[in-house]
């Protein structure tokens, strides 16, 4: 999916946070967005998501403006993400039940994200009770089960330990060569931009 | 003194006995708040949730006209129900005044504002967080106040186990619309307050024991839920 913004200006009060006068986001490739704190990253990322619509400006999505069709093939996993208050298995299984998935095709797309990201383990473990690096994965998993056009990533690895931060990165870069999904990832980590990235935003 | 420790032995005696007049209190309490908690939950959890989330300008004077709500006095939902359903009212020919169904309506109508209200608070504080993620998984609307429902539901049982204990407490909207009639319409608020007026307590004590564990039984089963959850 490929975003168009153009003429991006985002307040709080009297603040201005964002200033983007044009910025594209190339279908198929992975976007690293890095600055200081403060810059409006994960403010810019809520905008891309439709979660914030109090902007000025225009964000197009293949062309189009933001609809539900839009918002259907897309998804944001959070620096602290919020998993319901069910087993791992649900979790996942959320968004392929809301698209009306038989039970069938939805235990095999299960099945296979959970051996990728090497959660096999945990598909029956309540998941608002597992540590940070594990509730990441399960995010993404969430994220990346009912195949999105375009994932979101505010500072997916933020605060977890070394070994969950490769998994997740390998994740990502084979979500992007395999089912060729757009991916903006918000990271202060430099390094990670340069691994994952095909092009840096420096805000 | 005498009179108060009589009253308890009596009222421990009816209770062991199992007393018919009792029984019949009881169930017809239990049957008309029970139904009442029902219907309110039904009609006011989906909107509260909706209105919790939804952003719109007045939003502030809605929290506070919902907020006054809760704390309407049940002799005003009584004589609003009663007016309703007496003969010359627009559901006059229903026939209901003085029926169970009547008092099922009231307390349906009184704890609506209360399951609502509390409802609404919880969502606002923190139906948000649930509300973005279902956003970004591609919930419609309807998913999302269901899912808001499910991750939330151990404070909304709460709110619904208060919203009973208003309703199987009140005595102001079931005496107005019910009448208090012996073995149709008398509940155990309604006999507490007639017992009361006519000096016989011992069937007073014994109902308002039985209040008290209704009530502790409940919050007690919600307890123990809350802490498996």
């Amino acid at each position: 999916m490929r975003i168009h913004i153009t003429k991006l200006k985002k307040y709080y009060g009297e603040r201005q946070v964002l200033d983007i006068d044009d910025l594209i986001f190339e279908e198929h490739k992975i976007t690293a967005i890095t600055g200081p704190n403060g810059c409006g990253k994960t403010t810019l990322l809520n905008i891309i998501a439709g979660l914030d619509k109090d902007y000025k400006g225009e964000i197009r999505y293949n062309g189009f403006y933001l609809n539900k069709d839009i918002t259907d093939k897309m998804t944001l996993v959070f620096q602290k993400p919020y998993l319901f208050k069910r087993s791992v298995y649900e979790n996942i299984e959320y968004p392929l039940k809301i698209r009306g998935l038989s039970k069938d095709i939805r235990n095999k797309k299960i099945l296979d994200i959970v051996k990728k990201l090497e959660i096999e383990d945990l598909l029956e473990k309540r998941a608002h009770l597992l540590s940070g690096g594990e509730s990441q994965k399960v995010a993404l998993a969430r994220a990346l089960v009912f195949e999105p056009d375009l994932l979101l990533l505010d500072e997916p690895t933020s605060n977890i330990d070394p070994d969950a931060v490769a998994i997740l990165e390998r994740e990502i870069i084979r979500f992007n060569e395999e089912s060729k999904g757009t991916v903006i990832i918000v990271t202060h980590n430099l390094e990670q931009s340069k691994r994952l990235g095909h092009r840096i935003v420096e805000m | 003194m005498n009179y108060i420790l009589e009253g308890f032995k009596e009222a421990i005696r009816l209770l062991i006995s199992l007393d018919k007049e009792v029984l019949s209190i009881v169930s017809l309490s239990i049957i008309v708040s029970t139904s009442a908690t029902i219907f309110a939950s039904i009609i006011s959890i989906p909107l509260a949730v909706y209105f919790g989330i939804k952003k719109f300008k007045a939003k502030r004077l809605f929290s506070r006209i919902t907020y006054t709500f809760m704390s309407i006095p049940s002799v005003i939902v009584g004589l609003v129900v009663a007016i309703i359903l007496s003969r010359k009212g627009p559901f006059g020919h229903l026939n209901l005044l003085y029926t169970k169904n009547a008092m099922i309506i009231a307390q349906t109508l009184l704890v609506i504002p209360l399951v609502f209200g509390l409802t609404y608070g919880l969502t606002k504080s923190r139906g948000d967080v649930i509300e973005r993620i279902a956003f970004t998984l591609g919930a419609n609307k309807w998913d999302t106040i269901v899912l808001i429902i499910r991750e939330l539901k151990v404070d909304i049982l709460v709110n619904i186990a208060t919203a009973f204990s208003r309703a199987i407490s009140e005595v102001g909207a079931v005496m107005i619309v019910g009448g208090n009639i012996k073995g149709y319409t008398r509940v155990m608020t309604t006999t507490i307050s007639m017992m009361n007026s006519m000096g016989d307590y011992p069937m007073a004590i014994a109902l308002g024991i039985i209040l008290l564990l209704i009530s502790f039984i409940i919050h007690s089963l919600i307890y123990s839920y809350n802490r498996e959850d």
